[in-house]
């Protein structure tokens, strides 16, 4: 191995998911992916290991290679052909996450595909190129496909791995099963032309680097980075001193039952290795909080990731020395048809506070206390007078960070598994029948302590349409942890104000409080008031 | 001193002007002076605490210089163009006004909460730059407009009573309003800014900064502007007061200042909207880089400017393109910014081994203080050790031998990289080998800067030329265009003074726009509002103009869309001239790979650019051009291609128009030394630029 062509390679492959998520983000139609940046683009050597993954999600870090597994096991994959999927059990992470992934062939050009295809059948894939994207709406009960659950079912059309484009050529069958689906198809279709758009960059960028430095050597440096985020991660696991911590947090509930939801984890650091066990956290349940086993990994991935010092490619080497255990069917690792589209969003950051209140004990340095935990997912959805269509807005609002030692928690900012941007006001009321009423930081929400929590945010909308409604957010009767001696932070809430329908329009009659995960029907003029959680504090005030 | 005595200027007009271009710096105040018969440029130390006293000196010199010279007669037009960093270092430095911010009321943390990300994802101590304006100076007033511009609620005049009451007495020094959807109906802010009037402080209003949407990215850059207001205002009175104090013969001076945009504009203008100025640091080069390169028959280039720290990149095709995205240390600033890239890896970058065992380059600097090894003081290897390591600067130091380079600090700091690397690789990696390593990594990471605005934005670098001006970029500069197969590099004459000049060729700019929000349905023409638009934006544009003194016939009125598919939230700017509708299908097919003319097309904004043709000066240029070999001053050894290789030294001040070099070759200059590597050859044209030539196929 050559430090300087390491190097080379590294900055080559993480420029071409980089360029995917650029071309991604501006062609896209959904505010999720263009406005939010809800998505992932990644490359992947010819075995399907993960080589590059730009910094988008989190959340989707270490569930992209399985998203590409499960292509290559299903799909007897040519030149020119694009799998989709969103299978949360093959693969995938929650219905609203399309996947998409494209095997890069050195003939894969243009219309030669085809032939090409015939006859070299054993040809074997260069590289994959896969990206990830959160669609507005993916079909189900709820518009937004986010709401509440019981089955998978309801959450919307389940795609396992299937070519949407064969040889180049585009399946319009599969494209209109999928697209009668869904709310919003002219959207839809957008956001799926720029996903396989993206894709063909992402080849194409791979096939310059073929051109350039021959399959050979981008092959074995395509190795090389893998083995080199893996050591990267044995150094970093090698400073946390040895030993078995271990921690418990709960969720307030599947918003079917009233019952917390344990999770639970022993980590067992010894040497350059750790094995991370959830044994003992609960059960799968009915609501829709339930996360499969690729979001645990996500969750343990990210931790991991924080704790090495400046940048590491996103590679499967960073997974190597982790040994990830999640017991079947509990709410780390369910199975299906559980319902999860919260799992993602929600339970995802759960976990992350669980395993971060775990390493605390073994280096307590470097470690904050909880953040807001929650996403707060809002969905509203019905149908818009001024287009004369259907529509379903979508989106999680940021909270307070937990204090640092030695800093305080950041106000009003996504934390640990996503980062996704908040839509502008001006887009907003511009693309949807609502209309914000309020947008600010929820002073003192944050934890006191030596080093204070970060404040959530106050977020308030009205109405213009009679709608649908969807809540899924946490940390409304479990507090962020404060740490060290640092208080907890406020827990978030959510408040339904009535519009006075027949006497003073425009006038709040009555306000309801809202639990933490619903779907209701409101009113034109009603509006919805979030409150998120502010961040645990950090030592004694 | 460089001196040129130009004998064939043309005799274009009857009012003369002197002309003198100034661009500030962090160590020196470059000044170039061009007159009718003659054009000189120097340099003086800048005074950063008082930055108007190195402008005023160096106009003294000037003026000494021409009256040397018989020329300073005072019939002539003085006419000074500025690029001032006054702006920029207020704002990273935090020393801007006490500013207030008016919002719609429910809306005062919008510049707290901003797009409610963090800038690093791993990173559980991650940090956010503070607002520029804390809680207590941020105001709601009780209003709303609705996206179409229709009033939800009246804002009441005892509401704004009141709000002058309050900033009055919170003795604010600057003001800044921004209302939601004000670009949609302005009549709101109107009010309130003729009210707030009395208070008689500067007032930033929205609407008029930057009338388009997204509340937070608006009101961002009109926050910046009030907090910078007043200081910016008080450097440039300070300066002309000074000019006309220290040139009272001079009948008339006009002082313009360097926009972000590329284009200049008078003192009055930016003293009111600074923001425009802000990332007008590297706007000079690629300014000069244009014209130069246009002169030298290549209008599409890509700029090169590699300093210490960073290198700059641009790409123009047929003139440099601007951006309404830009960022000043996490703060966005949406008025037009030429679309420059920065990379961190620059002459100083550090390069050490990584703990997986990767040879890592930059981003962080050995900066000036302690400098790369070499210079006597750093204790890590740089860019700059692994080049003379090599012999790249041919022995001579840097700066005509003015400042030596110590080459045993530079090989001990390598050996030291060089038995990191062994150990990383298990192999035996050499001196000279690490030195070769560290400059194909730092080549690597400005080659995807380079590749990020062409090859990524749908163009082709071979039809383009790359244009190098940065002190350490002559060095780099042919290995780069040859891994992107860009057949001609050209570095430019006046190395020292490139961006002073650069400032002087800018035109007169102004910049307008407005949110519209118009929906074109596939096969629809362009609804007639648009028009009408235009129409507003030139009318203003037009007496702007006038007012800077320029006629119609000096004014260039540019018409631009800023265009998307209905639904997509990432727009392409598209000349209005022609069919705009074709070529914004055009466009995203080039830059992102698909096009579909069935869908809806959505115009977001207008937007004119208002162009006041400023006179160019004439550069010099040999009246003919006689082919010959170039005499080299000498001999060096240099490490190319893995091997010690016998190379001549040209000294640039001697070459003469015509002269061709063949590779390898080294050519020194005050300021910067340029490579040839093999597969090239190098010629001096008549505008005395170096020119590098592939003559290798490139197809």
């Amino acid at each position: 191995m050559d430090s300087i062509k390491l190097e080379i390679y590294r900055s080559l492959y993480s420029s071409v998911a980089e360029e995917m998520g650029v071309s991604l983000r501006r062609t896209a139609f959904s505010p999720n992916i263009k406005e939010r940046r809800d998505y992932s683009c990644a490359v992947f050597d010819r075995r399907g290991r993960l080589i590059a993954q730009g910094d988008h999600m989190p959340v989707h870090l270490g569930s992209m290679p399985m998203s590409v597994q499960a292509a290559i096991t299903h799909c007897k994959l040519g030149p020119g052909d694009i799998v989709v999927l969103n299978d949360p059990y093959a693969g995938g992470t929650h219905l609203p996450d399309v996947t998409m992934v494209a095997p890069v062939f050195a003939a894969a050009r243009g219309k030669r595909a085809e032939s090409s295809r015939n006859h070299d059948a054993a040809a074997h894939p260069l590289f994959y190129v896969a990206n990830r994207a959160h669609h507005a709406d993916i079909g189900g009960a709820t518009p937004g496909s986010m709401g509440t659950a019981t089955e998978i079912y309801q959450e919307g059309i389940r795609i396992p791995p299937v070519r949407i484009v064969r040889g180049g050529e585009l399946e319009r069958d599969i494209l209109n099963l999928l697209l009668y689906n869904v709310r919003g198809r002219e959207e839809r279709e957008g956001d799926f032309a720029a996903q396989m758009g993206t894709l063909r960059v992402g080849a194409e960028r791979l096939l310059e680097i073929v051109v350039r430095y021959g399959f050979k050597e981008a092959d074995e440096y395509a190795g090389h980075l893998v083995e080199y985020a893996g050591r990267l991660m044995r150094r970093a696991l090698a400073l946390i001193p040895d030993g078995v911590y271990e921690a418990e947090d709960f969720l307030d509930n599947d918003g079917e039952t009233d019952d917390p939801v344990r999770i639970a984890v022993k980590i067992e650091i010894r040497g350059e290795r750790v094995v991370v066990d959830f044994a003992g956290s609960a059960p799968q349940v009915r609501g829709p909080i339930n996360a499969v086993a690729a979001i645990t990994v996500s969750a343990v991935y990210y931790v991991f990731r924080c704790l090495i010092p400046g940048d590491v490619p996103a590679s499967a080497g960073i997974l190597d020395p982790i040994d990830v255990r999640t017991p079947e069917g509990t709410i780390v690792n369910a199975l299906p048809p559980a319902p999860v589209a919260g799992g993602n969003v929600e339970t995802s950051q759960r976990i992350v506070d669980v395993l971060l209140k775990a390493l605390a004990q073994a280096v307590p340095q470097l470690i904050p206390a909880a953040s807001q935990g929650t996403m707060n997912n809002l969905t509203i959805g019905g149908w818009d007078f001024r287009t004369g269509k259907e529509f379903a807005y979508y989106e999680t609002v940021c909270g307070g960070m937990g204090a640092r030692p030695g800093a305080d928690g950041i106000s009003a900012v996504h934390t640990h598994m996503t980062n996704s941007l908040n839509t502008p006001v001006e887009a907003l009321e511009y693309a949807y029948p609502l209309r914000v009423r309020r947008y600010s930081v929820r002073r003192n929400s944050g934890g006191r302590g030596r080093y204070r929590g970060g404040d959530g945010v106050i977020r308030e909308i009205e109405l213009l349409t009679d709608a649908r409604v969807s809540l899924l957010a946490d940390r409304r009767l479990m507090a962020p942890y404060g740490l060290h001696g640092g208080e907890a932070g406020k827990l978030g809430s959510a408040e339904l104000l009535i519009a006075d329908q027949k006497h003073r329009r425009g006038h709040v009659a009555k306000r309801k409080k809202l639990p933490g995960k619903f779907s209701l029907s409101a009113h034109a003029g009603d509006r919805i008031v979030i409150e998120t959680p502010g961040g645990g504090g950090c030592g004694i005030e | 001193m460089k001196k040129n005595s130009q004998p064939s200027a043309r005799n274009h007009r009857t009012r003369q002007r002197l002309r003198i271009g100034v661009d500030t710096g962090g160590t020196f105040t470059d000044f170039i002076v061009i007159s009718k018969e003659q054009q000189f440029t120097f340099k003086v130390p800048s005074t950063p605490r008082a930055p108007a006293q190195a402008i005023l000196t160096g106009l003294a010199r000037a003026f000494d210089e021409l009256r040397a010279d018989r020329d300073a007669s005072p019939e002539i037009l003085l006419e000074i163009v500025h690029g001032t960093t006054v702006a920029t270092n207020a704002l990273l430095e935090r020393k801007g006004a006490r500013t207030a911010l008016i919002t719609t009321a429910g809306f005062e943390d919008v510049i707290e909460i901003g797009r409610q990300a963090r800038p690093d994802l791993y990173n559980l101590s991650v940090t956010r730059p503070a607002p520029l304006i804390a809680r207590e100076l941020r105001f709601g007033a009780k209003e709303r407009v609705g996206a179409d511009g229709e009033v939800i609620e009246q804002l009441r005049q005892s509401e704004v009573k009141a709000l002058v009451k309050t900033l009055r007495q919170a003795e604010v020094e600057s003001i800044a309003i921004s209302l939601l959807f004000s670009f949609a109906n302005p009549e709101h802010e109107r009010r309130l800014a003729e009210m707030l009037a009395a208070l008689d402080v500067p007032i930033s209003i929205s609407h008029q900064i930057l009338p388009e949407y997204r509340e937070y990215e608006r009101t961002s850059t009109v926050t910046i502007n009030a907090y910078l207001a007043p200081r910016v205002s008080r450097y440039l009175q300070e300066l002309t007061a000074g000019l006309a104090q220290s040139l009272p013969k001079q009948q008339a001076s006009q002082l313009r200042i360097m926009q972000s945009s590329g284009g200049s504009i008078s003192a009055e203008t930016a003293a009111r909207e600074p923001v425009r100025t802000i990332l007008s640091g590297p706007a000079g080069g690629v300014v000069a880089a244009t014209h130069v390169g246009a002169l030298a028959g290549c209008a599409d280039l890509i700029t090169f400017d590699m300093g210490g720290t960073s290198t700059d990149v641009a790409l123009c095709r047929g003139g440099a393109r601007t951006t309404n995205e830009a960022q000043i240390t996490g703060l966005p600033v949406a008025v037009p910014v030429l679309d420059i890239h920065t990379v961190g890896a620059g002459g100083g970058s550090i390069a050490y081994v990584d703990a997986g065992g990767a040879l890592r380059v930059g981003p962080e600097s050995a900066g000036a203080d302690p400098g790369p090894a070499c210079y006597g003081f750093g204790t890590r290897p740089t860019v700059t050790d692994a080049n003379l390591v090599l012999g790249r600067f041919a022995g001579g130091g840097l700066l005509n031998g003015e400042m030596t380079l110590d080459e045993f600090r530079a090989a001990a700091v390598l050996d030291q990289l060089a038995a990191e690397m062994s150990r990383a690789s298990g192999t035996v990696v050499t001196r000279e080998e690490a030195a070769q390593g560290v400059i194909r990594v730092a080549n690597a990471n400005m080659e995807q800067a380079l590749r990020l605005v062409s090859v990524e934005r749908g163009h082709d670098p071979r039809r383009f030329a790359l244009v190098s001006f940065g002190g350490a970029g002559g060095l780099h500069a042919a290995a780069l265009a040859a891994s992107l197969r860009i057949p001609r590099v050209l570095i430019p004459n006046y190395p020292g003074a490139f961006s002073a000049l650069g400032v002087l060729l800018a035109d007169v700019s102004k910049d307008y726009s407005r949110t519209v929000m118009q929906v074109v349905e596939s096969g629809s023409k362009l609804p007639r509002t648009i028009e009408q638009e235009f129409h507003v934006l030139e009318r203003q544009a037009t007496a702007d103009l006038q007012a800077e003194g320029f006629t119609t016939a000096q004014s260039r009125l540019l018409r631009s869309l800023a265009m998307r598919y209905r639904g997509q939230s990432f727009e392409l700017e598209i000349s209005a001239a022609g069919d705009p509708l074709a070529q914004f299908h055009q466009a995203h097919r080039e830059r992102y790979g698909h096009a579909d003319p069935q869908r809806a097309v959505e115009i977001v904004s207008v937007r004119l650019r208002g162009v006041g043709l400023s006179e160019k000066p004439v550069l010099p240029r040999a009246a003919q051009l006689k082919r010959h070999k170039a005499k080299a001053q000498r001999e060096a050894l240099v490490w190319l291609d893995g091997k010690r290789k016998r190379v001549s030294v040209y000294d640039r001040a001697e070459l003469q128009p015509g002269a061709t070099i063949a590779a390898p070759a080294i050519i020194v200059e005050y300021g910067s030394t340029t490579l040839v590597p093999s597969g090239w050859k190098a010629a001096v044209d008549g505008w005395q630029n170096l020119l590098l030539d592939s003559v290798r196929s490139l197809a």
